[in-house]
């Protein structure tokens, strides 16, 4: 199954990753063990003539056994969750590139600061869908909506943020391959979500230059 | 844990297990009757019961449009927020002292409700009553005033939540005092026997404790800045 | 006065008669089957919107089969069989005289717009109009007074107000397809600002009925949680302590108070939501100073208790079969109803994750992560004691025990793919993808929906007096089991693959293209699983009229109900039983059946006994 998983391309996505293959092998293995005795009483316990059932109520020790093995595993999977967490949602690294990403019905508007590094002044560059950004950097996205809920999801980064109207949310990444890759919507917006779809154009340091050069109007 | 079945481990089983019916505080058996024409003791006690579960669902509703405000009040950085008026705080406060009396009447008359003669418990729901009315008629007068002053269910979230919260609490005071009113006629015209009486009494002690107790807690969340 | 003439007495003075015995039945056993056809027949139309749904997802922007144009018709224009001249005509019209049909799907194509609204009437049909009608509404009212020993419900005729308020509601819900704008097409969770404003979606008053609706549902439900309540606090027979009560009643219990607390929040945020569509509130609108989040965490706060709503009578359900059929005392009484009382108690403080990537402050990701795990413990409690139970047991393979079983281990699956998004960082992945769907649906449909062929395949001799034909049950449950898991275990490769939920035409993405024809193959499932239930609808209908008359107790099982005539009659019991033990005293030693009715009292052996 987990080979279905799109190539990750993000310093973050790799360590989801690791989590996603750890939970993984951890519920597979209870999976079998659990229809492995499931499938074993039902066989060995099946109704025979003359072998009549045992009149028996249970186990406290048992039960005290696993109630206690299954807390400790759900809490050690919680808090080694955590500090990845936080990286991705609390504490991004400090940005090297800045954009704002704004939801509406149906297409991601893109505003880069323009050279002067602001936003809101007059050589800021808009364009819908197209997200350039230089690989090994570090990007933040400031994400907004001017209408309804929207989600900015790029499967090759594992990040998924929703946009919502009235906040500025930042999302970050960093991009470790240069390459293009899609951006789907994916919260429910309206009749025309599915195909609400922006690209993410990770340009090496050079082109991202040129590209920087040929767009952004001149200070 | 042997499975062996031992003398001894069948008595502990039985005993856990089996053995004689302990009796049921709460619930008397059904003495037959499919539960419709029961005996007055148990219909009496489902009432309550009934009433009890009602008013917690009611709690949570209330609990649910107390959180939104919460919410936008807390979350705001101006409230009320600028150009919107300020509550009126004072004649309120009065109405909450107006309100919490009627409540101590109507709490002090199911109290004593086999202890006082009928006149009594008459003339007290009369003037819990009233006093539930009066509530209503200044919070009417107040409300005339704010939306003539402009503020509206439409004012932003103020002016929304405002209306949504104190009127769904007005509504229940509205069919508290109907309520009220009706029991205190009937009593008054000994439509009722007893037991009835004490039903009746006892649920609309029960819902109007409620709604009079939730009004504090909206006076000082909503009014006071 | 004696008992038996009380009764008679009672009897008499019912009122005979069609609309009395079958339309406003005050009898809490007639209420149980009127909510379990409402609840079939919301199955059928829920299944449908799904299958239209799961067409759409194989074969994007094809006509659908049967009634769709052909091939030919599309590329020539020429009409080649009856639909084409249908849709030919139709669509010569002008757009205010076209029929339903072609506003909604066009030469059999569904437009994007109304797929939206199909999944979002599948979910809310099947959640608020199948699985809560059949499990709490049919096996609620049906089983509470029979398994506690009372003549009927505290509050008769509220029963009865509750499902007809029910269907009040849902024939509101139902109104929504018909009008100018479609049905509410914002998912069944309603997320604002798109659910706020009809400019977003164009559609108008179908969300104002969808939310209407609700609100009606939830004066069924308060009444009906009240009556379960107090029926169970108030009426048990003597002898029935509460750790004597069947698994089911637990459950049900449970529910009934999760219901009670849980609805009226949904109602709140409901009103404020029809407030803010029709009187110009802003709640939910960020322009007005509204938060769009506020919805969320009101909906996710009622959400999530609503699942286990939909759960916990299945879990009841199975802690009644597994024993009966094993012939053993299930395993962990008090463990059982502590776990099912702290899922109850955690439901509430876990609403948050569903909100992990909704902008929500991310520091309270973490606390939200810690009690989602936790609730991995009481389930994996329950797990474990089915298994106990079936240790040391003498299984018998009939239908009830099979669906039971299966029950079991769906929702091992269904729990285990849990743990992926409880995991904050994992969801940032999943999240909103067809993992959650695949989620869901184990828990949903693998559980709830397998716990009520469970159910009424037990149920039903004691229900209609006849046994349900057991070779065409059989067939009915290995293809439901089959088809369910390659419906439903694909979805969790696609979500692992990315692919998003609630898309109209997932080949629209690249990175979705590689997932066409494992598409398919979900939606040739689903038709399977879809076409399976008509052989349960005959079952249940034949074997109602021609089935093989059943004793009063078929199973051999020790609960009061078996007790009852069969079917039982208006006021249940000749008298009403004593109860000796527990619930599940099968195999005791010293007695020479298997088996041993409540209302028998369990002898301590004395030293020569075996």
């Amino acid at each position: 199954m987990l080979d279905w998983l799109p190539q990750n391309v993000s310093t973050f996505g790799s360590e989801i990753d690791k989590f996603f293959y750890v939970i993984y092998y951890i519920t597979t293995t209870v999976f079998f063990l659990v229809t492995a005795a499931m499938i074993y009483f039902l066989v060995k316990y099946r109704f025979q003539e003359g072998k009549p059932a045992r009149y028996y109520h249970g186990n406290n020790t048992l039960e005290i056994v696993w109630t206690s093995a299954t807390l400790v595993a759900m809490l050690i999977l919680a808090v080694a969750s955590k500090p990845l967490w936080s990286k991705i949602k609390q504490n991004p690294p400090p940005a090297e590139v800045i954009i704002k990403v704004t939801g509406k019905q149906y297409n991601w508007e893109v505003l880069y600061p323009g050279p002067d590094g602001a936003f809101g002044t007059d050589d800021d560059y808009q364009v819908d869908n197209n997200v350039h950004v230089p690989v090994n950097k570090v990007v933040h996205v400031l994400l907004g909506s001017i209408d309804v809920i929207h989600s900015f999801f790029v499967p090759q980064l594992r990040l998924k943020q929703d946009a919502v109207p009235g906040r500025e949310i930042v999302a970050w990444f960093e991009v470790t391959e240069a390459g293009s890759y899609e951006i789907p919507c994916a919260e429910l917006c309206g009749f025309g979500h599915s195909g609400m779809l922006g690209r993410l154009i990770v340009h090496s340091p050079e082109e991202y230059e040129q590209w920087v050069g040929q767009t952004w109007p001149d200070n | 844990m042997s499975d062996v079945f031992t003398e001894e481990r069948a008595n502990t089983l039985v005993q856990d297990y089996g053995g004689t019916p302990p009796p049921i505080g709460a619930g008397p058996s059904d003495p037959g009757n499919g539960g419709r024409q029961d005996s007055s003791g148990k219909s009496h006690a489902n009432a309550i019961l009934a009433m009890a579960l009602f008013l917690g669902a009611d709690v949570m509703f209330f609990a649910g449009l107390i959180g939104a405000f919460v919410v936008f009040r807390f979350g705001a950085l101006h409230w009320p927020p600028p150009g919107q008026p300020l509550l009126p705080l004072g004649i309120t406060g009065i109405n909450t002292g107006i309100l919490l009396i009627s409540g101590a009447f109507m709490v002090k008359t199911w109290q004593n409700i086999d202890r006082w003669p009928h006149k009594k418990i008459t003339k007290a729901l009369t003037l819990t009553t009233l006093l539930g009315m009066t509530f209503l008629l200044v919070q009417g007068y107040e409300w005339f005033r704010l939306v003539a002053f402009g503020f509206k269910l439409t004012s932003g979230t103020f002016g929304g939540t405002f209306y949504t919260l104190i009127g769904c609490h007005a509504l229940h005071v509205m069919g508290a005092v109907l309520w009220l009113a009706t029991v205190t006629v009937r009593l008054a015209r000994n439509r009722l026997d007893q037991q009835q009486r004490n039903t009746s009494i006892a649920l609309i002690g029960m819902y109007w404790t409620l709604v009079v107790a939730l009004w504090p807690i909206l006076y000082g969340l909503v009014y006071w800045n | 006065m004696s008992e038996a003439t009380a009764v008679k007495e009672h009897i008499s003075h019912e009122h005979h008669g069609f609309m009395n015995t079958y339309i406003f039945s005050l009898d809490h056993k007639m209420i149980g089957k009127q909510f379990l056809l409402l609840g079939l027949i919301m199955l059928l139309l829920g299944g449908g919107l799904a299958l239209l749904v799961r067409w759409q997802l194989a074969y994007p922007e094809q006509p659908l089969p049967l009634i769709g144009a052909s091939q030919h018709y599309l590329e020539t224009g020429e009409a080649e069989t009856a639909m084409d001249s249908y849709w030919d005509s139709e669509l010569s019209k002008t757009e205010d005289e076209q029929g339903w049909l072609v506003q909604k799907m066009p030469v059999g194509i569904i437009t994007p717009a109304f797929y939206n609204a199909l999944f979002t009437m599948h979910a809310t049909i099947m959640v608020f109009f199948v699985v809560m009608p059949i499990l709490v509404g049919a096996f609620g009212n049906y089983l509470i007074p029979l398994m506690i020993g009372t003549r009927d419900m505290a509050f008769p005729l509220l029963n009865m107000l509750s499902f007809w308020i029910a269907v009040v509601s849902g024939a509101i819900m139902l109104a929504g397809f018909f009008v100018p704008g479609g049905h509410a097409a914002t998912g069944w969770t309603g997320y604002p600002p798109l659910s706020t404003d009809p400019a977003w979606t164009g559609v108008d008053w179908g969300q104002n009925l969808w939310c209407i609706s609700l609100i009606v549902l939830g004066i069924s439900s308060l009444m009906g949680s009240i009556n379960y309540i107090t029926t169970i606090i108030n009426m048990r027979a003597p002898g029935m302590t509460y750790m004597r009560m069947p698994m089911v009643i637990w459950a049900l219990f449970i529910v009934a108070i999760l219901l009670l607390l849980a609805l009226p929040v949904l109602t709140a945020a409901l009103a404020m939501l029809v407030f803010d569509r029709l009187a110009g509130t802003t709640f939910f609108n960020p322009a007005g100073g509204g938060d769009p989040l506020l919805w969320q965490h009101l909906f996710w706060f009622f959400g999530h208790p609503e699942v286990y709503i939909l759960i916990l009578p299945g879990m009841g359900i199975t802690s009644e079969i597994l024993p009966v059929f094993s012939r053993k005392p299930i395993f962990g009484y008090k463990a059982m109803v502590l776990a099912m009382a702290s899922l109850a108690f955690l439901s509430w403080i876990v609403w948050g994750h569903h909100m992990f990537q909704s902008g929500m402050n991310p520091s309270m990701g973490m606390t939200f992560m810690i009690t989602t795990m936790v609730i991995a413990v009481p389930s994996a409690i329950k797990t474990f004691n089915w298994l106990g139970t079936l240790w040391g047991g003498s299984i018998r393979f009939t239908v009830p025990m099979l669906n039971s079983l299966a029950f079991v281990s769906m929702f091992v699956i269904g729990g285990l793919s849990g743990i992926f998004m409880a995991s904050s960082a994992v969801d940032i992945f999943i999240h909103d993808t067809y993992y959650i769907v695949a989620h869901i649906h184990y828990v949903v449909f693998g559980g709830s929906i397998f716990a009520i062929f469970a159910g009424v395949y037990y149920w039903f001799p004691k229900m209609f007096g006849r046994m349900m034909n057991e070779p065409l049950a059989k067939v009915h449950f290995w293809l439901s089991f089959i088809a369910f898991n390659c419906t439903f275990f694909p979805m969790h490769i696609l979500g692992v693959g990315g692919h998003m939920r609630r898309i109209y035409n997932p080949m629209q993405y690249e990175f979705l293209q590689q997932f066409e024809h494992m598409n398919i193959f979900i939606t040739m499932s689903a038709f399977a699983l879809g076409l399976t239930q008509l052989i349960l609808l005959f079952n249940v209908f034949h074997s109602m009229f021609r089935g093989k008359k059943a004793g009063d107790n078929p199973w051999n099982a020790n609960t009061l109900e078996w007790t009852a005539a069969t079917p039982p009659p208006h006021g249940n019991f000749d008298a009403i039983p004593t109860v000796h033990h527990a619930p599940y005293e099968y195999s005791a030693p010293g007695i020479s059946e298997d088996w041993l009715s409540q209302t028998n009292e369990l002898q301590p052996t004395n030293g020569n006994g075996h």
